[in-house]
């Protein structure tokens, strides 16, 4: 291990301890709603950016326990209701972890869309058949009695918290920091000088493992930078 | 005895079977204390939040003591039109406690009428189903009557109230001049209602400060904010809870099925809109080429003319086959529908037409590949291929029991992830979490938008 935590030792108190925190949501419909490609399209454009975020990171949290085969609403959507392949495999493979912002993912999708409905015009009138609505997720922040400020504090912590917290802190975290990051490796970045770590964390592929999987596989790496 | 003669007299498990004995080919040991099911039990008392903890996890719990916190003291009415039978009441009896355990005291009122009154919103129910309907202004009267009686009788000082249903929803109108939040929480399919009844409903509705429904579909667009609840289910209840396999074992020797074979499962009421006769077709495709047992298990043939002959279609449809069993059971049977459903190797749920399916929900929570039509809220619960298998035919179902039945670990994989999809939206202490967000939010406890 290259990180230079060894010399000072894995029980060092870190300035700031790591809060522990999840988040809670309840699902408000919007009343928007899609029969077919072009309609998903134009309500894409001006849906809140609370329905976007309901609809990639919301629903990846949703589906904490599938390992591979799902990535977005709107993918699952073009598959189950309007099966157009080829355009569900490009929408599942918008990484949310790429970006920093809704409105930086959104152009993403919309980009799809558009490519797709412009080089498919059939496909964007045909008739789905089940219409696609538009969610919002209001989100409720709620602390942990977690809050530690030592290595194997934070890895008790990462064995102990829901799995909503891991989501919370690895995933949506992004949207907050406007980092290609997520809260676990900053805080031992800043905190504990471990950037191997930080890096190796950072690393993890979410969308072949179930979040489950996820939090093992952070809590081993924590528990390689404790040896 | 011979298990084909097994009959309401001599067993008391086979209910309103009075002319056709149940098929039951083989019957093992029997119960030493087989209860007697032509009377309900008495309900056990309800649960507490702690005992979810193995099931929901501690930081699930934290996370609901938190969110209650800042809604300590205050106080919610439900209200109702039943407090027995019925899937509201079921859920009411549950969350109550629950929530008052979290120390959000609420209260439960059941409201009152004429047999006038429940004519007509029983009318009102179908017609905002789609049925046909004449509103007429005798009608009108008559609801809006016994809406202002039970007005009169309760007393609305707490600081939110949820009305369920049409039936008491011009209630509404008592909030005037008071503080409370007023929430409407709609348990049925409005997607295709009848225009007359859903206009004058339509006026009651938009007063309150929210409405709530059980899926995006059947939602009609109003001008007070919506929100999503889907129905849940109690992994505590005795439908649900975990069960030791000598009580799976001993219901299976009861009824005759045997368990080294594979179990084939549809548990509902004997009604059309559930296609047991489309079941039972499906089964018999299969068997031509995997070894298989078909378990119809339900209600409603007792007291229901419709599904008494509903039932008799079904034993037509079977025929003499011996792997082919038809229980009729009381709904307070729960205890055993629990078992069955562990016994199965795999369930169906082939409706034509369906509310939630809650039936899917139970079979999901069990971890039992689960086979069903893509109809009312069944989607929401089966993502096709992950947590389960949705199907457009009697066909198609017959290829997935072929298909499952012979690919265990498939089967396996769609089992487990249906339970966890299952942990974390359709589970009661899910229900509780979104009552304390949604009381929260009209009581203008500030959410965050996008983070």
């Amino acid at each position: 291990m290259s990180d230079g935590q060894a010399a000072e030792g894995p029980t060092r108190r870190s300035k700031k301890p790591f809060y522990f925190n999840t988040s809670e949501h309840l699902l408000r419909i919007s009343g928007e709603k899609a029969m077919n490609l072009s309609q998903l399209l134009e309500a894409l454009h001006r849906c809140p950016p609370q329905s976007v975020f309901q609809h990639t990171f919301r629903t990846l949290q949703e589906h904490h326990f599938i390992r591979h085969g799902f990535s977005n609403d709107f993918a699952h959507w073009a598959l189950s209701a309007c099966n157009e392949k080829a355009l569900a495999e490009r929408l599942a493979s918008v990484d949310v972890r790429e970006f920093t912002s809704i409105e930086d993912l959104r152009q993403a999708l919309v980009h799809i869309l558009e490519d797709y409905v412009q080089h498919n015009p059939d496909a964007a009138v045909r008739t789905a058949d089940e219409p696609f609505y538009f969610c919002i997720a209001e989100l409720v922040v709620v602390p942990t009695s977690f809050i530690p400020d030592t290595l194997p504090g934070f890895a008790d912590g990462l064995r102990r918290v829901s799995i909503h917290s891991i989501h919370h802190h690895f995933i949506e975290a992004r949207l907050r920091l406007r980092l290609m990051s997520n809260d676990f490796s900053q805080w031992l970045l800043e905190e504990m000088n471990l950037p191997d770590t930080a890096r190796a964390i950072n690393r993890i592929d979410i969308y072949t493992a179930t979040m489950e999987n996820v939090r093992q596989q952070i809590v081993r790496i924590v528990e390689r930078a404790l040896q | 005895m011979k298990p084909s003669q097994l009959t309401t007299e001599n067993n008391p498990l086979v209910l309103g079977q009075t002319t056709a004995p149940v098929s039951t080919p083989v019957v093992g040991e029997r119960r030493r204390f087989v209860r007697d099911f032509r009377t309900p039990p008495a309900p056990p008392p309800p649960p507490h939040l702690d005992d979810y903890q193995s099931i929901i996890g501690q930081g699930n719990l934290d996370a609901l003591r938190f969110l209650a916190r800042d809604l300590k003291g205050k106080t919610i009415k439900m209200v109702n039109s039943t407090a027995v039978g019925g899937g509201v009441a079921e859920m009411l009896n549950r969350l109550v406690p629950m929530l008052t355990e979290l120390e959000v005291t609420t209260h439960w009122d059941v409201i009152t009428g004429g047999n006038d009154f429940f004519e007509v919103t029983k009318a009102f129910h179908n017609a905002l189903q789609g049925s046909d309907y004449q509103l007429t202004s005798h009608v009108r009267d008559i609801f809006l009557m016994y809406n202002e009686q039970n007005m009169q009788r309760m007393q609305f000082g707490e600081d939110l109230v949820v009305i369920h249903d049409p039936q008491p929803a011009a209630m509404v109108r008592a909030r005037k001049g008071s503080s409370s939040h007023w929430v409407w929480r709609c348990h049925i399919d409005l997607s295709h209602p009848n225009p007359q009844v859903w206009d004058f409903l339509r006026t009651y509705i938009e007063q309150y400060d929210a409405a709530i429904f059980s899926s995006q579909s059947f939602t009609r667009s109003l001008r007070i904010p919506q929100y999503l609840f889907y129905p849940c289910i109690d992994p505590l209840s005795e439908k649900n809870r975990e069960l030791d396999d000598s009580t799976v074992q001993a219901v299976c020797d009861d009824f005759g099925i045997d368990r080294s074979r594979p179990l084939v499962t549809q548990v509902s009421r004997f009604d059309r809109a559930k296609d047991p006769v489309g079941v039972i077709q499906a089964y018999k495709l299969a068997k031509k080429y995997v070894d298989c047992q078909l378990l119809m298990a339900g209600g409603g043939a007792s007291d229901d003319p419709e599904g008494a002959a509903v039932l008799q279609e079904v034993k037509a449809a079977a025929g003499d086959d011996p792997d082919i069993f038809i229980l009729d059971l009381p709904s307070w049977c729960a205890l055993e529908i629990n078992a069955l459903q562990r016994a199965s190797t795999l369930v169906v749920q082939k409706s034509i037409k369906e509310g939630f399916g809650l039936t899917v929900t139970e079979a999901l929570w069990k971890g039992k590949p689960t086979i069903a039509a893509a109809v009312g809220g069944i989607p929401h619960q089966i993502i096709h291929k992950l947590t389960g298998v949705l199907v457009h035919s009697i066909e198609g179902c017959a290829y997935q029991i072929r298909y499952l039945l012979t690919h265990p670990e498939f089967a396996q994989r769609l089992g487990e992830n249906g339970r966890e999809h299952v942990k974390e939206n359709f589970l009661m202490t899910t229900n509780v979490k979104r009552w304390l967000l949604q009381f929260r939010i009209v009581n203008g406890r500030q959410t965050a938008s996008v983070p």
